[in-house]
């Protein structure tokens, strides 16, 4: 066991300097650089290489690569190329955000999903299951911009609930301040999330209760309820703790519509404005943290699912 | 400058300084002859005098109140946020800049200037030297009084070839500045500039401590002192209790960005927000039909255009050009995509927000008639024309396909390529033939003409070359006679209008949007946020 998380989390490691050098070419593929933009158009020449000399981005690709890479590994994250402003400083504004959100979407959007996939398989068929799928279906349609409008249209603009936008610090709040402070952005990505799990679990469990064993409890005359719950939902984990290792991952990462759209500041916001500022420094840097993110919950995925299932944990 | 004040001095118009004299007339109990008697004495018409009697006994009605707060949502921010003047690159720095610093003069709503942190501004004859004299008693936030020095290591920061100022060449007239005592300094220029002073006033020119070097706390002598200051994230100004001047009356002021125009309007129009930048066109009847919420258009010089290359051989056919002037819909456009917010283009970048407008200029209409002549002239047949075009502001692509279906209808072959904003300026732009553009306003005509139209200018989008434009150009700077003034500046325009490949259909105003609580709004033309010149006079009503 232990050889093998070893093993995993050198992958790992692998993987994140490989996304490191990809993600530093791509910078450098899109069009113009840091010292352009931050410039404008009107920058003569002079002070183009003025400011590239500072920045360094007069150096060779390599050179520029290795500093960043140099930097990273003593904990140094660097400035920001758009702004002077110390990157460790604009990810301290951000990072709570956009773990609270995260956190306490997975808390409230994983148990409801789960529940309502393992239901809808304990009931296969049935009004339940239908409506549920019919949901979930309709939900992974549904893209979180159309959502979270749909949401602010009805609870703030028709019922006069709460606010459009999420601002003001957090400072000093609760479990439930924070998720009434934060309580749109929750839902919209529970409801974004939700569908994706829900038909996952439905479909494991019900791809289980097919197999011989099952059968054979069923002909053994055990209530449904008791195969699903005892027998068959073990054998399960392992594919639905995978798609929710995915969407917790995808929560940290990948909510820019939702962070923009209610206008709370995330590092999803803050990487996208980095790839717009060509500011290659801290998308690197941000780059390598969501890889990280889901390195770390990818692993903790694979050990959930082999620790599990016994044919995993002792391998012919 | 008497020349300056071109517009009948109604009172919107008026200058801040007159405003607030009229204003306290009216609070002393002037009657309307008092009135009268001063105004005309200032140059109006009895009708003006009267007119601005009424409006100023309405103003003084709403005098300003002390106290509480506003949070205000711009329409960008980012971690390249930035309260260095130098460094200002976008609107949000603009207001913060207002916020917190002062600057030597301040620009007016008809694009004059009067003094502000310089009481006096003086120039000798041929506007080669400018004196400015300093207002005593300004301290900045932490107490220190102003000097010359500041203002000199201000100035200094916008001048040589190292400098990392975004506004240099607004300046670059100056060869020094020099201390003439503590409170006095000069400008020493190297061609004439009777413009300058309204260089002074715009957004880059703000006069920060002497060796400031570290702007993540500065100190300025603005309106408000920095409580917070994080980037893109959100600022708060609080009221700085030693304003020199009448302004300040919030407790504090919040102002953040918010990128998505929809979420922006949402928080507006849940009362979230006081007041939002760039109300996008679609949204200007839904706030208009809003309670409590009201519309804040400036009117403008900013426009939308086409830049036709004149020295690429497939757009610089003077002929081709000429039909797709004609065939602009300019009264649709700033009717359909501007909802009226805007006014007709007239294929030159000066429009009447302009001070140096000029009103003889016959304004080109759509004529289908001339375009088909031009058209069949200009010999290109079938030969597809493309234009590209990407959202980089309101009415940018429209202006393509509104042309596209009226040069259909006369057999002309238009290809509309629409493309993404992303990587527009550095790929696009000056790069293809024909692409559609979207500038803003500048404070004078000089400085707009200087910037994009000039042979050798930097921006010249059209690569036009006329000598002759030039040499007008550069002399008009020096001209202080009000009609040769007037003379030489419509011919630069009539020269564009004709010969030039800047198809220009349609002015759009700064459109935003207050809740009706909201007062002292600011109408100077070069920006959102009534030319981000607001921060000192907003107040509330209702607190």
């Amino acid at each position: 066991m232990q050889a093998l998380i070893a093993k995993r989390l050198f992958i790992g490691l692998v993987t994140m300097l490989a996304v490191s050098i990809i993600i530093f070419l791509g910078t450098k593929i899109l069009p113009g650089d840091a010292a352009q933009i931050r410039l404008g158009q009107s920058a003569s020449a002079e002070n183009l290489a003025n400011l590239r000399e500072k920045l360094g981005l007069d150096r060779p690709y390599y050179q520029q690569y290795l500093t960043w890479l140099g930097n990273f590994l003593s904990g140094d994250l660097g400035n920001s190329l758009s702004g002077d402003a110390p990157i460790s400083g604009l990810i301290a504004d951000r990072y709570k955000n956009t773990l609270i959100v995260s956190a306490l979407t997975a808390l409230i959007g994983v148990p409801i999903s789960l529940a309502l996939g393992i239901a809808a398989a304990m009931y296969p068929d049935s009004y339940l299951d239908r409506s549920v799928s019919m949901l979930s279906v309709v939900l992974v349609a549904a893209p979180e911009f159309f959502t979270a409008t749909l949401l602010v249209m009805f609870f703030v603009l028709f019922l006069g609930l709460g606010s459009t936008i999420v601002s003001g610090s957090t400072e000093g709040m609760g479990l439930f301040a924070l998720i009434g402070h934060f309580a749109l952005p929750i839902a919209t990505l529970c409801f974004v999330i939700a569908s994706q799990m829900i038909r996952m679990s439905r479909a494991a469990l019900l791809n289980v209760m097919a197999s011989p064993y099952i059968e054979m409890a069923i002909l053994k005359g055990l209530p449904r309820r008791r195969i699903i719950l005892r027998h068959a939902l073990l054998n399960a984990i392992g594919p639905i703790v995978n798609v929710v290792a995915l969407n917790l991952a995808y929560l940290v990462t990948g909510v820019i519509v939702v962070e923009v759209y209610f206008s709370y500041q995330g590092l999803a916001t803050l990487i996208v404005q980095g790839v717009q500022t060509r500011d290659y420094v801290m998308v690197q840097s941000l780059g390598m943290i969501f890889c990280a993110v889901y390195v770390v919950i990818m692993l903790i995925a694979d050990i959930a699912a082999i620790m599990s299932n016994p044919r995993l944990r002792h391998p012919r | 400058m008497k020349f300056r004040t071109k517009n009948t001095p109604d009172f919107e118009n008026m200058s801040l300084s007159d405003r607030e004299r009229l204003l306290g007339m009216v609070g002393q109990g002037a009657t309307r002859r008092d009135v009268m008697r001063w105004m005309m004495a200032l140059g109006a018409t009895a009708a003006a005098s009267g007119t601005a009697f009424g409006s100023a006994t309405a103003a003084w009605a709403a005098t300003p109140k002390r106290g509480g707060r506003l949070t205000i949502a711009d329409d960008q921010h980012g971690p390249a946020d930035t309260l260095d003047p130098a460094l200002f690159a976008s609107s949000n720095d603009y207001f913060r800049g207002r916020m917190f610093y002062g600057s030597l003069t301040r620009l007016t709503p008809n694009l004059s200037y009067e003094p502000e942190l310089a009481e006096e501004v003086l120039s000798n004859d041929d506007a080669t030297e400018w004196t400015f004299k300093i207002r005593k008693g300004v301290e900045f936030h932490d107490g220190k009084a102003l000097t010359a020095d500041d203002v000199i290591f201000s100035m200094n920061r916008h001048l040589g070839p190292d400098t990392i100022s975004k506004a240099g060449s607004l300046v670059d007239m100056v060869s020094e500045w020099v201390k003439v005592n503590d409170h006095e300094v000069k400008a020493v220029l190297n061609s004439p500039n009777a413009d300058l002073p309204i260089a002074l006033g715009t957004f880059h020119f703000k006069i920060v401590q002497d060796g400031a070097t570290d702007f993540s706390m500065p100190m300025g002598t603005g309106p408000y002192k920095v409580k917070e200051f994080r980037p893109g994230v959100r600022t708060i100004g609080v009221r700085n209790e030693n304003y020199w001047t009448d302004g300040a009356y919030l407790d504090e002021i919040e102002h953040f960005g918010i990128g998505d125009p929809v979420a922006r309007l949402n928080a507006f129009l849940n009362g979230d927000v006081d007041l939002m930048a760039n109300l996008q066109p679609r949204a200007i009847e839904m706030v208009n039909a809003a309670e409590g919420k009201e519309v804040w258009s400036v009117k403008s010089g900013a426009y939308v255009n086409l830049a036709c290359r004149m020295d690429h051989s497939d757009s610089n056919n003077i002929d081709m050009i000429l039909a797709m002037k004609h065939l602009m819909d300019r009264e649709r456009l700033v009717k359909g995509v501007f909802k009226g917010e805007g006014s007709l283009g007239n294929d030159q970048p000066i429009g009447a927000a302009y001070f140096d407008h000029c009103p003889d200029l016959p304004q080109r209409e759509m004529d289908p008639e001339k375009a088909a002549y031009h058209f069949k002239k200009s010999g290109i047949g079938g030969t597809t024309i493309p234009i590209i075009a990407s959202e980089i502001g309101p009415g940018c692509v429209e202006q393509c396909l509104f042309l596209q279906r009226e040069a259909k209808k006369i057999g002309m072959n238009i290809d509309v390529q629409k493309v993404t904003t992303d990587g527009w300026f550095s790929t696009v732009w000056m790069k293809a033939p024909i692409s559609a553009q979207s500038w803003n306003m500048r404070p004078t005509a000089n400085i707009m003409l200087s910037l994009a139209f000039k042979s050798d200018a930097a921006w010249n989008e059209t690569f036009h070359q006329d000598p002759e434009f030039d040499k007008i150009l550069v002399e008009v700077r020096g001209v202080q006679d009000p009609n040769l003034r007037k003379e030489m500046y419509c011919t630069l325009q009539e020269k564009i209008h004709n010969e030039n490949g800047c198809v220009l259909p349609a002015h759009r105003n700064y459109v935003d949007a207050n809740a009706s609580y909201v007062r002292g709004l600011s109408h100077v033309p070069i920006n959102n946020f009534g030319g981000s010149e607001c921060a000192p006079t907003l107040w509330r009503d209702d607190v």
